[in-house]
């Protein structure tokens, strides 16, 4: 008998039984286990059970009866059926696309499949009709070690390598996972730092290890405010600025720069945009990364720091 | 394409070790029990279409459903088995399986990947399927209790220009169906704003852009575009017949033979640019500065990288780029000079 037709006769009998069948009950009832010595047909029957269970299926040992005196086997259909979820079409296909992300490991996909099977909405026809998912990759390193501590509520620590400053071991309760700008990054508490920080998966540089329960993320926690990040830097903005672009260009600022609003088109042509900035160095160089397509008009201290910034490059004293 | 072109595609590759020739039991069996409830409720279904939502080869999934036909329950007579039927035109029904008419629950490694997933499609800015996703994952989150996915994941608005969304359904149609698309486009690595026609094949994102990869008619050659610096996009009508360009499993950065070396000294402040690109001959100095090699096509966009680094950058080589940068901040600093008199 081939292992999948014993493995679904295993299934339907142990879902279909009203009480817990011991493994002698069942080796009469199957007839692939009534082969053989009862040893090795026990043998079969446990990596049977673990294969089962490596599916998703649970098979759980109860007593037979009140007094205890005998354990049995049983699928209780409650825990082993998907709760049915009515998805629409449009739902199915958006499902389908965050299934089929590059990357994708085969149990997002299986994720996807149950979930359609239980629905009356079908993608046949989507999918006859060649629709392709849209390849967004949103895979990151270590993504599945740390969703499954953060489900868990377990500390972690893990060897980093910042952008800048030293590499070393960190010890965090993980509060949030976030997607941005194409990276995954765990936001959470720094035992040694005490303090919040969030870490790009992609600079993690050991696997993860589960270090003990983890404390909860205060009330009102915002992942998101800890990754607030724009030409300013990092963190909220302290002013506004107001930024000249030439036309080729101003398009192109406003759509790459969260808060920038566009203000008019002044007689010269340039292109005036409101952005939300403070005087740091990471401003200064997004006002440079434009060249001579932006010029900055307001606050005059921005003003001056970009402009003697131009004069050391220009007169080549910035540069050796 | 600066960034196109000199980025580095830090995403992981996974093995494609999920054989399709011999897959192993447990995993036949999560397919199959996954595959047979759309069976029961679509009955009459195409072998071809189940095959293609479930990831199985046709082949593979008969076979498996052959077997399925042997099973049921004890004594295994002709009333307790399933009733699998398959006919000529290659359609299938499924009868007498009750016990396995719904599909067993997420395991949490399947809830979690899928969830994370969808999590994170939801914070790429211009995905069409944004609406109906973000309902889905409120249904699965509902479906699965409070305590098992919900603030798992920060959702994150990532915030795009008007009009954005509207040029990448653009650029998706067309690659879908095989038209040109007239496109305005700003070239990061040459500095200018051109027109073109391009025969889009593939739209996709990847470490938080959109790109599309197409044909140009004009080079006589394939060439990757950012999408959020296409201006303006419109359908030509005009069909064409895709070569296969390679989609979104290609490097963000391949060399090309017109690849010049250029060296560059990067203070600790821009050691970044070390990690963002591709560099090569990278050496450490007693000062701590990064020595590194970034080989390009172009020059401006060097030049603007410089710029926007200051002082954490000094152009070694070649000996043009320096006076190139110098001129730019020249040209940079000109209008501020003009304006001294008073004319904001």
């Amino acid at each position: 008998m081939h292992p999948l037709e014993r493995l679904l006769n295993l299934v339907a009998l142990l879902l279909d039984t009203r009480r817990p069948l011991t493994f002698e009950e069942i080796r009469r009832q199957i007839p692939a286990y009534g082969q053989g010595d009862a040893a090795s047909a026990k043998r079969m029957f446990e990596r049977d059970k673990d294969t089962l269970r490596e599916a998703g299926i649970p098979v759980e040992l109860e007593p037979t009866d009140v007094w205890d005196v005998e354990r049995g086997y049983r699928i209780p259909s409650e825990q082993y059926y998907l709760p049915e979820i009515a998805f629409t079409q449009e739902e199915l296909w958006a499902l389908f696309v965050a299934a089929h992300t590059p990357g994708a490991d085969g149990e997002a996909e299986i994720a996807f499949q149950k979930l359609s099977s239980a629905t009356d909405a079908g993608l046949g026809a989507v999918l006859a009709s060649g629709a392709r998912a849209p390849g967004v990759d949103v895979s990151g390193p270590h993504l599945t070690a740390v969703s499954e501590a953060l489900a868990g509520r377990r500390a972690i620590r893990f060897a980093y390598r910042p952008l800048q400053g030293r590499p070393g071991r960190r010890t965090i309760d993980p509060y949030a996972l976030v997607f941005r700008g194409g990276n995954w990054y765990v936001v959470g508490r720094d035992h040694d730092r005490r303090d919040v920080r969030s870490y790009r998966l992609s600079r993690i540089r050991s696997s993860i290890q589960e270090v003990g329960e983890s404390g909860p993320a205060p009330e009102g926690f915002d992942a998101a405010s800890h990754l607030e990040a724009g030409p300013w830097g990092l963190g909220k903005p302290a002013a506004t600025a107001r930024v000249g672009f030439t036309p080729r260009i101003a398009w192109l600022a406003v759509a790459q720069t969260p808060g920038a609003n566009e203000l008019r088109t002044r007689r010269d042509g340039w292109v005036e945009v409101e952005v939300p900035a403070s005087e740091t160095d990471s401003f200064v160089s997004w006002v440079l990364s434009f060249g001579d397509d932006a010029r900055v008009f307001a606050p005059r201290s921005i003003r001056d720091q970009v402009v003697a910034r131009l004069e050391a490059l220009a007169s080549g004293s910035a540069d050796g | 394409m600066a960034e196109a072109q000199g980025r580095k595609g830090d995403r992981t590759k996974r093995p494609s070790a999920r054989a399709r020739s011999t897959p192993k039991s447990s995993v036949r069996l999560r397919r199959l029990l996954a595959a047979v409830p759309y069976i029961v409720r679509h009955p009459g279904v195409r072998v071809a279409e189940v095959a293609a939502l479930f990831g199985m080869q046709e082949r593979d999934l008969v076979q498996d459903l052959n077997l399925l036909f042997m099973a049921g329950l004890p004594p295994y007579g002709p009333g307790d088995l399933v009733d699998v039927e398959i006919d000529e035109g290659g359609r299938v029904w499924i009868r007498m399986a009750d016990y396995f008419s719904r599909p067993v629950r997420l395991t949490s490694s399947e809830a979690f990947s899928l969830y994370l997933r969808g999590k994170a499609l939801l914070g790429t800015p211009g995905l069409e399927e944004a609406g109906p996703l973000a309902s889905a994952l409120d249904k699965i989150e509902a479906s699965l209790g409070p305590d098992a996915l919900s603030r798992l994941v920060e959702r994150v608005r990532a915030q795009s220009g008007a009009g954005f969304e509207r040029i990448l359904t653009v650029l998706r149609r067309a690659a879908d169906d095989h038209r040109r698309v007239r496109m305005e486009y700003f070239s990061a690595s040459r500095d200018e704003l051109t027109t073109r026609e391009v025969e889009p094949e593939h739209v996709f994102a990847a470490m938080g852009h959109w790109y599309v990869v197409g044909w140009d008619p004009a080079v006589e050659d394939e060439r990757m575009f950012r999408a959020d610096r296409v201006r303006s996009a419109e359908d030509t009508g005009e069909r064409f017949e895709p070569r296969g360009l390679a989609g979104p499993e290609r490097p963000l950065y391949s060399r090309s033979e017109e690849d010049r070396p250029v060296r560059l000294r990067l203070g600790p402040a821009a050691r970044w640019v070390a990690e963002y690109y591709v560099v090569e001959d990278v050496r450490e100095t007693p000062d701590g500065a990064l020595e590194v090699t970034l080989p390009t096509k172009d020059l401006p966009w060097v030049a603007k990288l410089v710029l926007r680094l200051g002082g954490e950058v000094v152009a070694l080589e070649p000996p043009e780029l320096s006076p190139m940068v110098r001129a730019a901040a020249a040209r940079a600093l000109a209008p501020y000079r003009r304006s001294r008199s008073g004319d904001d």
